[in-house]
């Protein structure tokens, strides 16, 4: 068989490795070959390149050192910054928070986990831990993720040296360039270059290519600068709207802490792409983002309208139902989940707390049990965390004692489980150690507003009891 | 004196004239200032304990206004303006109506209704150009003026019940604009920095070198002077005889209102600093707007009708006419008594003589002038001249005021005007018969300077095949053109006009501000031939001679 046509089929086939091994060989033999180098760089490319577009995570730099946000205090209820001051203890839907500071949400996802840290100080406080892991600049978060492959690949040096290209000659041709754009774009994570020759590229099709447009766009996104990418995305979608680019230029009103500008561009998006499941899952996490569960609720519900199986909307749904207090309905939505196929730690954890608020204790066990066997590492502390409630529950604090100490063992850094012991020991007499538990509590998680409440209250009664 | 309403101070600095009021949420008015560090300061009195907000701009800001902009909405849209961005912000929502690149930069917003758009319209003006938006940031309004356009206000002049579109520019100009198209303009002496637009088709305007004055239609009803700069300009109903007053902020902190019909002041008060801006807003919820006067550094002063000290009032035109005009005779009977006693009065027969010349430049002045010869008809002296004009001196008076040895009974002043506009010439001579005598006889006239007075006459110069020219063609008598030329330049004691036998009608004009060569007119049976390479004094002089003629329509090659 033809090499070239075998790498072709390969390349179909998503047999990547293989693909670009006879591309090298083709390549040693000559090295002029253009096709078999456009072959391999998509290659290459296809084998690191993800869906960045939900991928996009704001850095801590970015948020507090870029003062690209309008409105520094906007009203409550206008910005994602200013969501958690909206939450008054009357809340019905008074969630507990993550380990972010945020209120929970239904799934985890890029952004649910940024953190509501009002200062630059509070924010690098917040505990690094898997779950919380937070990238010091945008720009590295993609390097985080993706950067890896051009180790890879560089078995006898890189593949194509970005530096010595000559942009221009590349820009004016068509059948290179979008594979060497996305090569330097995925592969090398090479922003500033990618972004040289993305705007060399559409000076060549005079500002018509409408694939350039979103490309210049995501990269002014990643380098920060919004108000390009904005304009980018605008022209684009002026030439023809399409859902990935409603969702761009929304990231962009969404970084720019316009939550409400962004909602209004969904609410166009849907003109053009009615009950569109994407868009609609937006909206919700807007709403979610704003800390108005109610109409992010609605939205999730019109999204299983559409499509039954939608994970993030029957998980949203379940934790709304669970903290409204109707436990047995948030039970059917995660037994539902079950039923799908998810199979986790978590899901058998939040299985395992709605039976035993549902009342239904022949099952709490059971499914504990099984979240204990599949959990790994900061989910088996939670999971002991949640064990612990149940057995202060039903009244054993030494079991709930026990379980505490485990979660704390396995991390040490759970807030939540240092003001449930502090409380367990409180009342066995321990003043001094409650008052400790209390106290590095509230210093993990300062948003927590449970760990200050016990000290007071701790506090008032020691000073109450000596004054008697 | 006055007293304040409210007063209290925000810790912030204020940059002058960057002060807007707007009702975000719709019915309460929040302060909107531009304060250092390209922030925006937003001051909220009905919400306790986040009174002051801050917007985040990251350019320096060169615009502010607030006003309503979306038709099915009343909460007002903040606009910010910046050298080269324009954004339409909906503070209560904290989103953007739209974000703007606008190369020619902002320096004035205004938010009005124009004839022929049904949705209030965003106007923006900029460097040489003028733009309106409507709240979706679409382009619906261009138009050009001559400079950077430094003020905007929405009147409706001519009663048409239509607003037209008052542009105040660099370049000295009051532009008045229905639609695109210029329909009046109004030269002034100064940039034009501040327009306000009031009912019944009156405007005020204030210029950067601390003149404020008022037009109805196109006159002007009135103009006072200060040595200090205007920082920023308002209009308020203070006195409650439903005229709104001239509120002016002055750059050493003094706010005055004046009467909008004389020009007389009502009102003054003085703050420590500068005055940063004027806005009217409901900050008492008292259901009716004050005036509110923000000074550079935050100190903030509300005022409304009760302001007035009552006995102010009563003390009305005519009580205090009265009392000027008894002050001006006793000075006058001082005056005589005294001069009775020291010396005798000059001739009663004396005369001043005053003569206006174009000329080149000379020994005693090394420069093109007109020259304006001042003379008494005997042997009495001329110690010294007061000339007032508009825009020709800096400071608008001149005073020549020769060394005793050199004192005679003629004075010669140079004029350089340095636009062409006709002007109104105030001199005023101080005339007696020794040098050393104290009291003087003022004499007073008025002279007109006509608008080409910085062009000589001079006979035509027959070039046969001129290079650019413009020809149109006019019906009529030879005699009309020298009028005009009479009524247009200053005319020499023998017009060189050139008048051939069979009607051919020559003048030659030769500018002294440059030195560009001679403009040639001919008019041969009618049609008008300028023959000059500047073509902006070519059009200055047809527009000139049409205005004289009364020419609506004139055809033009």
């Amino acid at each position: 068989m033809d090499p070239f046509y075998e790498a072709c089929y390969l390349l179909r086939k998503r047999e990547f490795t293989r693909c670009i091994d006879i591309c090298t060989n083709l390549l040693q033999k000559n090295s002029l070959d253009q096709a078999v180098w456009v072959l391999k760089m998509r290659a290459l490319t296809m084998q690191v390149m993800v869906d960045d577009i939900e991928a996009e995570e704001e850095g801590i730099a970015d948020i507090f050192l870029d003062t690209d946000t309008i409105a520094i205090s906007a009203r409550p209820g206008t910005s994602l910054k200013t969501a958690n001051m909206n939450t008054t203890l009357g809340n019905v839907n008074h969630r507990p928070r993550s380990v972010s500071g945020r209120p929970l949400s239904g799934v985890v996802r890029p952004g649910s986990q940024a953190s509501s840290g009002e200062t630059l100080q509070q924010v690098l406080k917040t505990p690094r831990t898997a779950q919380s892991a937070r990238p010091v600049t945008s720009k590295s978060a993609r390097s985080l993720r993706l950067g890896t492959a051009s180790i890879v690949s560089q078995l006898d040096g890189p593949f194509i040296q970005i530096s010595r290209l000559n942009m221009t000659n590349y820009a004016a041709q068509k059948a290179v360039s979008k594979p060497l754009f996305e090569y330097i774009f995925y592969h090398e994570n090479d922003i500033r270059n990618a972004l040289d020759l993305a705007i060399e590229a559409t000076k060549i099709c005079e500002f018509k290519d409408i694939w350039w447009k979103i490309q210049l766009g995501k990269c002014y996104f990643l380098l920060g600068l919004n108000r390009d990418a904005e304009k980018q995305f605008k022209s684009a979608l002026k030439q023809q709207p399409s859902i990935q680019l409603y969702l761009r230029l929304a990231r962009v009103y969404i970084r720019l802490d316009q939550p409400i500008t962004a909602f209004d561009l969904f609410t166009d998006a849907l003109k053009h792409f009615p009950n569109e499941v994407t868009i609609m899952t937006e909206m919700a996490r807007i709403f979610e983002g704003l800390n108005n569960l109610p109409m992010s609720v609605k939205y999730y519900k019109e999204i299983l309208q559409e499509d039954a199986t939608n994970m993030e909307a029957i998980a949203c749904i379940g934790v709304h139902h669970f903290y409204s207090d109707q436990p047995d309905i948030g039970l059917r939505f995660y037994q539902r989940l079950l039923q799908m196929g998810l199979y986790n730690a978590e899901l058998f954890n939040n299985l395992g707390l709605c039976c035993f608020f549902a009342q239904q204790y022949d099952m709490v066990m059971i499914c504990f049990e099984r979240a204990l066997s599949l959990a790994i590492n900061e989910n088996a502390a939670d999971v002991w965390y949640n064990i612990a409630h149940i057995a202060i529950g039903i009244g054993d604090f030494d079991i709930a004692e026990q379980c505490l100490r485990l979660a704390l063992s396995i991390d040490s850094t759970h807030a939540t489980s240092f003001n449930n012991l502090g409380c367990i020991i409180y009342s066995r007499g321990h003043i001094q150690q409650a008052c400790s538990y209390f106290d590095s509590s509230s210093a993990l998680a300062p948003y927590l507003f449970e760990p200050y409440y016990n000290r007071a209250f701790v506090s008032h009664e020691v000073c109450y009891n000596s004054f008697n | 004196m006055s007293v304040p309403v409210f007063s209290f101070r925000i810790k912030y600095d204020i940059l002058p004239g960057l002060v807007t009021v707007g009702k975000y949420d719709g019915s309460h008015s929040c302060l909107t200032a531009a304060t250092t560090g390209a922030k925006i300061l937003i001051h909220s009195p009905h919400r306790h304990n986040r009174e002051i907000s801050f917007l985040n701009v990251n350019e320096s800001v060169t615009a502010i206004y607030a006003g309503r902009l979306k038709p099915d909405e009343d909460k007002d849209i903040l606009i910010i303006g910046s050298p080269s961005t324009l954004l339409a912000y909906h503070v209560d929502n904290n989103s953007e109506l739209f974000f703007k690149e606008v190369p020619d930069g902002v320096t004035a917003i205004t938010i009005g209704n124009l004839e022929g758009y049904s949705n209030p319209l965003l106007i923006v003006g900029g460097n040489c150009s003028i733009q309106g938006f409507d709240w979706k940031g679409q382009d619906l309004y261009w138009t050009v003026t001559g400079d950077v356009v430094r003020s905007l206000a929405l009147v409706d002049i001519n009663q048409d019940n239509a607003n037209e579109l008052v542009v105040g520019s660099d370049d000295f100009e009051i532009c008045i604009f229905k639609n695109d198209n210029l329909i009046h303009e109004m030269t002034e002496t100064e940039t034009v920095g501040f327009l306000v637009g009031y009912k019944e088709t009156k405007f005020a305007y204030a210029l950067s070198n601390g003149t404020v004055g008022m037009y109805e239609k196109l006159h002007r009803l009135w103009r006072v002077k200060s040595k200090n700069t205007v920082n920023c300009l308002g209009s308020y109903d203070l006195d409650g005889d439903g005229v709104d007053e001239l509120i002016t902020g002055w750059s050493n902190g003094k706010i005055d209102a004046r009467n909008s019909k004389t020009g007389e002041i009502i009102f003054k008060d003085l703050f420590s600093n500068g005055i940063a801006g004027i806005v009217s807003g409901d900050y008492r919820r008292a259901g009716r707007n004050q005036l509110i006067v923000i000074s550079c550094t935050g100190e903030i002063k509300g005022y409304d009708s009760t302001s007035l000290t009552q006995d102010l009032k009563v003390h009305s035109d005519l009580l205090r006419e009265l009392f000027l005009k008894k002050q001006s005779l006793i000075s006058e009977i001082k005056n005589y008594s005294m001069m009775d006693l020291l010396t005798p009065g000059i001739p009663a027969n004396t005369k001043l003589v005053t003569d206006i010349n174009a000329s080149m430049n000379s020994n005693r002045f090394p420069y093109n002038h007109v020259l304006l010869s001042l003379s008494t008809n005997n042997a009495t002296i001329l110690r010294l001249a007061t000339i007032f004009a508009e825009g020709i001196f800096e400071g608008e008076t001149f005073v020549v005021h020769p060394p005793n040895k050199d004192v005679s009974s003629a004075l010669d002043i140079a004029l350089v005007p340095p636009k062409d506009v006709s002007l109104d010439i105030h001199i005023r001579a101080f005339v007696s018969n020794d040098v050393d005598c104290e009291q003087y006889h003022v004499f007073e006239l008025t002279r007109q300077l006509p608008r080409f007075s910085m062009y000589l006459l001079v006979p035509y110069l027959g070039i046969e095949d001129p290079i650019s020219y413009v020809t149109f063609h006019i019906v009529e008598r030879i005699q009309r053109l020298n009028m005009w030329l009479s009524h247009s330049f200053l005319i020499p004691t023998e017009i060189p006009v050139k008048i051939t036998e069979n009607n051919d009608w020559r003048i030659g004009i030769k500018p002294l501000r440059e030195d560009s060569s001679v403009v040639n007119i001919k008019c041969v049976l009618g049609t008008v031939t300028i023959i000059t390479e500047n073509m902006e004094l070519a059009a200055e002089i047809i527009q000139s001679l049409a205005n004289y003629l009364n020419i609506d329509k004139l055809d033009v090659s």
